[in-house]
């Protein structure tokens, strides 16, 4: 697609007619994909042309497409030599100087041509990782679907948190934030002991930093201690009383250890701060059944379907609302939320490829 | 504000009051004289499912001198990888099986060889134990389950028992795992049934986990079905899993217990499956089953996740009179209680009895449902431990090797309290009953690859009374009998838990009361009522004539 592309950009200038002999030959070889022909062919322009760039540039490209990108450089190279300004050139010479591995030569033409992609790519492998997310960011505002640029950009911002954290921990390493971001790996890692450690140094260098006890409390829920989880918990609601996610996870840890009443209006707490948030409403749907409360139960459930829709939760709900419905003896409302309970969860357990590991 | 102090306040007390009443242990660890028996499980690099599955445990009193014996089933000698056809060399003293026959000073003593149990068959890796009498002639037989063949071993009623698979029909086949007898048809013979766990074999065995090296999770092998025996009662069983609509269900099923949750009068069957929605066979009272989990609200959790379900009991927790379930399951999932409402239906009622704080750390298996301190409230014992050997590698918070759950039952919330036990082990059966006599509880768990632990019970003394049934138009031992005592209310099982089969007699913990009221609805349709009962006293009660 590149190399059709840049057909069109390299118009040629005026050539003789045995050239034009060559650059037609060379251009039917490369159709049929006879590339040794058609470097031959271009080659033979180039000695004839010796000061036309355009025909170092088709030469440049056949080697390209041939793959031998060593043998692209020194062509491009003339043809920047003859034309400067000659913006194919800088385009191939990045290419062809990038697969080689000289990234940062290649960020020097990259930089001459609109290939955010190609650019951003050199970038990230010449370790000028902020200047390739906001090239790779760019190039994919124009392909969004892309799963190469997805993964380049997911690498480059993934490596600039990392420079920026090893920064961090190699200039500040007794800083909370250090042992706040040494948790989070932890964390990510599922190593919960040391992550529990790491988060209680940061607490105690810096208690009031906002999100520690909350990420605290979400190690504890991860291995199940719910009450030191809700100990974290409600330190954070204390520290940020307007921060729905630490009441809506204070809320559940209450939950989880059967305190349905301080459950119930921790959750309603939530629901106020942060309003139509799914989790949020399906918590509190089961602290309310839970209480006994059908109608609110009823409620929250519904209000997490109209919103999910389709989702997990959704399927939840649909699930939740069955056995509320099979309380109260509606057994036709009960039988239909089953059915759309079923329906989700066979769409959501439909093979899409490999059986999970 | 005064809300939240408060609460504070109030939580603080409950903390304190739940130290007091844990501050006791319940149970002490006692290791009789001559039990020796060692579980040999022989695990292996290949990580063979069947070396983290086995361990089953009967307290049966096979010579009704009135004193509980152990039976506990060996597993077998795996080779890394196992060779064509596969043996397990059970004919090795050290893979027997073993039965231990109890004396009158609490000891012990083997007599595997002397009952003719030494040949487990060593085609057949031993995994679980039930316990029945099949035959009414008033000595428990055994039925041994098996990777490979099952054995069902007759008692002969002078210390022997026959191995009479092969003529009664009963040997199965692929990997069976928890077995029961109870009578679905209430001909009054005991009727067999028996999970099965998934199509697997050691040719086709597999690890996961990357390089952590694990033994693979359930939904890596087919599903398979469970077997379902009619007892014909001429000693031979028939196979009916296909004609009772047993076997139109496939699943991953690890534990099995009865009783009969909708009050028709015919036994049901619950069945714990492994990672998949559990099921709820309901007897439909003329030789078929229609599985109703899902409609009946007792086959996933209350978030309509499915389980990890391993060992089951189905007992009343909360003396409503009708039965319970609860299901033991793997960490992050907790044990699943459903409550019977009385209507066919359950809800699951897990947060309420307080196990989302005691369960969701922990893997379960072996489970019971017995009023270990006699107040009148079953309380609730876990046998406990991770499937995976390694899995403090993979995840540090969780434990190979885990203390058991004991959790006091509190009007029907669970609140923990001290077990007596101090070291983890890698638990899986467990089987309960009055070893000693005493009007306690004890328990029998198993350990993976170790020595069983035999928990005495040293509760507080309070009233108790023991019923032994005793059928005449039912089965002779009345399994599938409701009996109600002041109140609580037991269905008569040898079965549940986790591979392991329970002491036949049924124990009910009596508080301060020193009379009882007993109340009987026989499997045959028979009621009866005893008035003004002696506690704590064992007491037969024979079946009353049909006029």
């Amino acid at each position: 697609m590149i190399w059709a592309f840049l057909c069109f950009l390299v118009a040629f200038q005026g050539p003789s007619s045995e050239a034009l002999r060559h650059i037609q030959a060379g251009t039917e070889a490369e159709k049929k994909r006879q590339f040794n022909v058609a470097i031959t062919e271009f080659r033979e322009v180039t000695r004839l042309e010796p000061t036309v760039p355009d025909g170092f540039v088709r030469l440049g490209q056949a080697f390209l497409e041939n793959h031998d990108f060593g043998g692209a450089i020194p062509p491009l190279k003339q043809a920047l030599k003859l034309n400067p300004e000659l913006s194919a050139a800088h385009q191939l010479l990045g290419y062809a100087l990038l697969a080689q591995g000289y990234a940062a030569e290649a960020v020097s033409h990259l930089q001459k041509t609109d290939d955010k992609a190609a650019l951003g790519i050199a970038q990230l492998e010449a370790e000028q990782l902020p200047d390739a997310v906001v090239n790779l960011q760019a190039a994919l505002a124009n392909r969004p679907n892309d799963p190469d640029l997805l993964y380049y950009f997911g690498r480059a911002s993934g490596l600039l948190s990392k420079q920026s954290i090893d920064a961090l921990l190699a200039n500040y390493p007794d800083s909370a934030r250090a042992h706040q971001a040494m948790a989070e790996n932890y964390y990510v890692l599922r190593q919960m002991p040391q992550a529990e450690k790491e988060f209680q140094e940061a607490i105690r260098l810096r208690p009031d930093t906002p999100r520690l006890h909350l990420e605290l409390g979400l190690v504890y829920a991860g291995s199940s201690q719910w009450s030191k989880a809700e100990e974290a918990f409600r330190a954070e609601t204390k520290m940020q009383p307007g921060n729905a996610e630490a009441a809506y996870q204070l809320g559940n840890a209450l939950l989880q250890q059967g305190m349905m009443r301080e459950a119930r209006a921790e959750l309603k707490r939530a629901d106020t701060l942060q309003p139509e948030m799914p989790e949020t409403l399906y918590s509190l749907g089961k602290a309310a059944s839970l209480e006994g409360d059908a109608a609110s139960a009823e409620k929250a459930w519904m209000k997490v379907i109209e919103i999910e829709k389709t989702s997990d939760l959704a399927a939840k709900a649909h699930f939740a609302l069955a056995g509320l419905y099979r309380k109260q003896g509606k057994m036709e409302d009960a039988q239909r939320e089953m059915t759309e309970f079923k329906k989700l969860q066979d769409t959501a357990t439909r093979p899409e490829g490999p059986q999970k590991q | 504000m005064m809300h939240r102090l408060r609460w504070r306040c109030c939580s603080g007390l409950l903390a304190l009051a739940s130290v007091v009443a844990s501050s006791t242990p319940i149970f002490e660890v006692s290791l009789p004289r001559g039990l020796d028996f060692t579980h040999r499980n022989s695990p292996t690099t290949q990580k063979y499912l069947i070396e983290t599955m086995g361990g089953g445990v009967a307290l049966l009193d096979y010579n009704n001198d009135g004193l509980l014996d152990i039976f506990l089933v060996n597993s077998g000698r795996l080779t890394s990888p196992m060779q064509t056809p596969e043996t397990f060399d059970r004919h090795d003293p050290q893979y027997w099986n073993r039965l231990y026959r109890q004396n009158r000073d609490g000891s012990f003593t083997d007599v595997t060889a002397a009952a003719g149990l030494s040949n487990a068959g060593d085609g057949n890796y031993g995994i679980g134990v039930a316990v029945g009498d099949y035959d009414n002639d008033g000595y428990p037989d055994l039925y041994v389950t098996s990777y490979g063949k099952n054995v069902l071993y007759h008692n002969n009623g002078d210390g022997t028992f026959t191995d009479v698979t092969a003529k009664a029909g009963v040997a199965g086949g692929g990997w069976s795992v928890s077995a029961g007898f109870f009578d679905y048809d209430n001909d009054g013979k005991l009727d067999l049934f028996g999970t099965r766990y998934m199509e697997w074999d050691t040719k086709h065995s597999k690890t996961c986990g990357g390089e952590w090296h694990t033994y693979c999770p359930p939904e890596e092998f087919p599903a398979t079905t469970n077997i379902l025996y009619h007892n014909n009662g001429d000693g031979t069983f028939t196979d009916v899993s296909q004609r009772s609509g047993i076997a139109a269900k496939k699943g991953r099923a690890l534990g099995v217990a009865f009783a009969d949750y909708d009050d028709d009068g015919f036994t049901d069957i619950f069945v714990a499956n492994d990672g998949m929605q559990q099921y709820l066979f309901h007897n439909n009272g003329n030789g078929t089953f229609t599985e109703r989990g899902l409609e009946a609200g007792a086959a996933l959790s209350e978030d309509g996740r499915r389980l990890s379900g391993m060992g089951v009991v189905f007992q009343d927790y909360d003396n409503d009179g009708r039965p319970d379930i609860i299901v033991t399951e793997l960490p992050r999932e907790i044990y699943g209680v459903y409550h019977n409402e009385g209507n066919g239906l359950f809800t699951y009622r897990s947060l309420e009895a307080g196990l989302g704080v005691l369960s969701s750390g922990s893997s379960g298996w072996g489970v019971g449902l017995e009023d270990f301190d006699n107040d009148g409230w079953k309380d609730l014992f876990v046998a406990q431990g991770h499937v995976l050997d390694n899995v403090e590698q993979i995840d540090p918070s969780l434990h190979y090797q885990e203390l058991p759950l004991l959790a006091m039952n509190q009007h029907g919330r669970f609140q923990k309290a001290d077990a007596g036990v101090s070291s983890p082990w890698a638990a899986r059966g467990a089987a309960f009953g009055d070893l000693n006599n005493d009007g306690r509880e004890d328990v029998v768990m198993t350990v993976l690859g170790g020595h069983p632990q035999v928990l005495l019970n040293r509760a507080p003394k309070q009233h108790w009374l023991v019923v032994t049934l005793r059928g005449t138009a039912s089965n002779r031992d009345g399994l599938g009998a409701r009996v109600r005592v002041n109140g609580q209310t037991r269905f008569a099982t040898t079965a549940g838990s986790y591979l392991s089969a329970s002491d036949k007699r049924l124990h009910f913990g009596l508080g301060s009361s020193d009379t009882a009221k007993i109340e009987i609805a026989w499997p045959s349709g028979a009621h009866q009522t005893l008035n003004d009962v002696h506690a704590d006293q064992f007491l037969e009660v024979r079946e009353p004539e049909r006029p």
